[in-house]
């Protein structure tokens, strides 16, 4: 894209790391040069770019592998882009928080997919975003590959989001689904969710709730506008729905979902609920469906993989977002 | 919430009829009445009964339930602005139609309780189906609720209970 060239750092090399830091190496979004890829142990950093080939091992083993933090690399000017693919961390946000703190502060534009951070601290991040200028894009932290942030910044400008509810957790819904096809218990259903990779080790973060009120939040403070924090939201998890209560649910041509949702009177809930079979948030597997109720537009509904694979769509179309805006304005500048 | 808003509501989500309860001031004096009346009547509305509650007589104000039927929401927006603009406060608007909501509760307990705690509340279970034995009860209950803010209120005030009690309610979204 004309004449941009922004160097960037992929900050976290799970899976999301991986999938995007190979995109960039291959040259998926023109204008950037990935320069820089970090662990959890250290990092590494190639001025001139990471190519395909060096990414193909464990970059530990990268001749130049440096231990530590890559926090210098961003105090030290040498990228122009993070891309925070940390895990998860509650309830402080860190280490990511304060990559991205760091990286706005000095102009450094941030992509991430890393809820923690946004869902705490929205509001300073964002005022520190406005107050140097650096862009904050976070689709990726909400609804995988679904465009919620986006669609809300880019198509329904004039319109205005009354009320917000949705299916966010793919964990939760895959386990509810299996109980509600198959009559599992839900220590069964979660045993297989566990067993088939979809749900961690330690599930609590997903089936208590937290995993939905984390993505509920950022999205009541983001598409709506409004400065909640975490403890403003009411949080009950999955944990106590029992084989007869989604069986008793299944009667009356209703399932049990995990249900977030930011009420027209500003208030957030998570809690499982009963969904008509019908209603088109009624979802099921790992699926997400989420529904603005807008003034003029009425319903919009939205419904795909809410993790894994698809995140990466989301997280690629922010970087190219990034290098649109450095495009338009380096235009601007020079004419 | 301020009637002009729960009109708004009604008029927002209402289907044709809409059967509403409107509560006005009126001053004890003879003729307010039928001006009001009046109002109501000139925006279609259909007069089902009214309570003129006499004994509530405050500061010369005497509150009149008046329960119309009006063809649509619009009508009976228009019938609150004629009314006022003859002087009289409207200062109660509430929906007569009821719908049908189902719950599901959770918890240890006894199921008398549990009725008792949502009768409590006025809300009138017309079906249930129980499951589960010993001490851990899941219920599915089918309740008549108001239409509107109210029915929110009282669904918002059986989460509550049920909270209260240690139940977990899972209620429809």
């Amino acid at each position: 894209m004309s004449g941009v060239s922004l160097r960037a750092l992929v900050n976290g090399y799970g899976f999301l790391g991986r999938r995007v830091a190979r995109a960039l190496a291959s040259g998926k979004v023109p204008g950037v040069k990935l320069v820089a890829v970090a662990r959890s142990t250290g990092y590494i950093h190639r001025p001139g770019g990471l190519t395909l080939e060096e990414l193909e091992g464990d970059i530990a083993s990268l001749e130049g592998f440096v231990e530590g933090s890559p926090i210098s690399l961003l105090e030290d000017g040498k990228v122009d882009l993070l891309i925070e693919l940390t895990p998860t961390n509650l309830p402080t946000g860190e280490p990511a928080l304060t990559h991205i703190k760091t990286a706005l502060s000095r102009g450094i534009d941030v992509v991430t997919a890393n809820k923690a951070p946004i869902a705490l601290a929205y509001r300073e991040l964002t005022e520190l975003s406005r107050s140097t200028g650096a862009l904050l894009l976070f689709e990726g932290t909400v609804g995988g590959g679904i465009p919620l942030v986006s669609l809300r910044r880019f198509c329904l400008r004039g319109d205005e989001v009354l009320s917000i509810r949705g299916i966010l957790n793919g964990t939760t819904n895959y386990i509810l689904s299996r109980m509600h096809f198959e009559g599992l218990t839900f220590e069964l259903a979660l045993r297989e969710a566990q067993n088939l990779g979809i749900a961690e080790r330690d599930p609590t973060l997903d089936i208590e709730g937290y995993d939905t009120a984390l993505k509920l939040l950022i999205l009541a403070n983001s598409v709506m506008g409004l400065n909640r924090r975490l403890e403003d939201v009411r949080i009950t998890g999955i944990s106590r729905v029992t084989a007869d209560a989604v069986s008793l649910a299944k009667e009356a041509g209703l399932a049990v979902k995990l249900i977030g949702s930011v009420s027209p009177d500003g208030h957030l809930t998570v809690a499982p609920r009963l969904v008509k079979l019908n209603d088109p948030i009624c979802v099921h597997g790992t699926l997400n469906a989420v529904t603005f109720r807008l003034r003029t537009a009425g319903d919009l509904t939205l419904i795909g993989e809410g993790a894994g694979e698809p995140t990466v769509t989301s997280i690629l179309n922010d970087v190219w977002e990034v290098v649109s805006v450095r495009a338009r304005l380096t235009g601007a500048r020079g004419t | 919430m301020p009637v002009k808003d729960i009109c708004r509501d009604l008029t927002a989500s209402a289907m044709p009829p809409v059967r509403v309860r409107l509560t006005c001031a009126l001053v004890d004096r003879p003729g307010t009445l039928l001006r009001t009346l009046e109002q109501i009547a000139l925006a279609g509305g259909n007069i089902i009964s009214i309570v003129h509650s006499r004994e509530s007589i405050t500061s010369g104000y005497v509150p009149v339930s008046i329960n119309v039927e009006f063809p649509d929401a619009q009508s009976l927006e228009r019938a609150r602005r004629g009314i006022e603009s003859v002087g009289v406060p409207v200062i109660g608007a509430e929906s007569l139609e009821k719908s049908l909501r189902t719950v599901i509760v959770l918890g240890s307990g006894e199921l008398g309780d549990l009725i008792e705690a949502v009768e409590g509340l006025g809300l009138k279970i017309v079906d249930a189906s129980v499951r589960g034995g010993g001490s851990e009860l899941t219920a599915r209950l089918t309740l008549e609720v108001p239409e509107g803010a109210a029915g929110h209120d009282l669904m918002r005030r059986l989460e509550e209970v049920a909270a209260d009690r240690g139940y977990l309610l899972l209620s429809e979204v």
